[in-house]
């Protein structure tokens, strides 16, 4: 999964320590979630989505061959 | 003045409490080292540890439940690492025992003991290494 919260948070020329702090987490979970390391709940993403006021899959993207996997038919 | 946060004041909180645990854990260990004690004596002061131990617990959990997301993942990684290595000494002892037959006083439940909370901290050292 990538994701955009880097550029969001520049964009709004936030620290991580202030996006953790209107999002209710530690500074290590917004770093984690940055750099690939951790995916967030539902409930998290929607949140980050609300304070960037976008919508979830315009901050994350997930893997096409992760998409690949599912089977529709 | 700066004023301390509620999640501050539970860690704090939390370590006192352990603090206190420890101290008369090594208290009841010192004074059960006494050979004039009967044994009704001596199963008080083997519980002793056992109240401040359980409120240890309820603060621990009480910590874990404020906790975030991705907090809580680490300390369930921890747990994931430290249980199975915990598994891994015990049956491994037990078979040694079984073999060799293992000196009481270097392999008892009070030397044993400490290695899992230890095994926890290994753990957590891992967990939180991966999601630095």
């Amino acid at each position: 999964m990538r994701n955009r919260l880097r550029v969001l948070r520049a964009e709004n020329n936030w620290s991580q320590a202030e996006v953790a702090e209107r999002l209710g987490v530690s500074r290590q979970t917004v770093n984690a979630i940055e750099t690939g390391k951790y995916e967030p709940s539902l409930t998290l993403a929607f949140k980050m989505a609300l304070l960037f006021n976008k919508r979830i899959e315009d901050i994350f993207q997930p893997d096409e061959s992760e998409l690949r996997k599912v089977k529709t038919q | 003045m700066k004023s301390v946060s509620p999640g501050s004041r539970r860690e704090w909180s939390v370590l006192a409490v352990g603090i206190i645990w420890v101290l008369l854990y090594f208290g009841a260990v010192i004074v059960l080292r006494k050979p004039d004690l009967v044994a009704w004596q001596k199963v008080t002061v083997a519980l002793v540890p056992i109240p401040p131990f359980v409120v240890f617990i309820l603060s621990v959990i009480s910590q874990i439940r404020s906790m975030d997301e991705l907090e809580r993942r680490v300390h369930l990684e921890a747990l994931a690492i430290a249980y199975p290595i915990a598994i891994v000494l015990l049956m491994t002892l037990g078979l040694l025992e079984q073999a060799i037959g293992l000196s009481p006083d270097d392999w008892s439940y009070r030397h044993v003991w400490p290695y899992l909370p230890f095994f926890y901290f290994v753990g957590l050292a891992f967990a939180r290494r991966r999601y630095r």
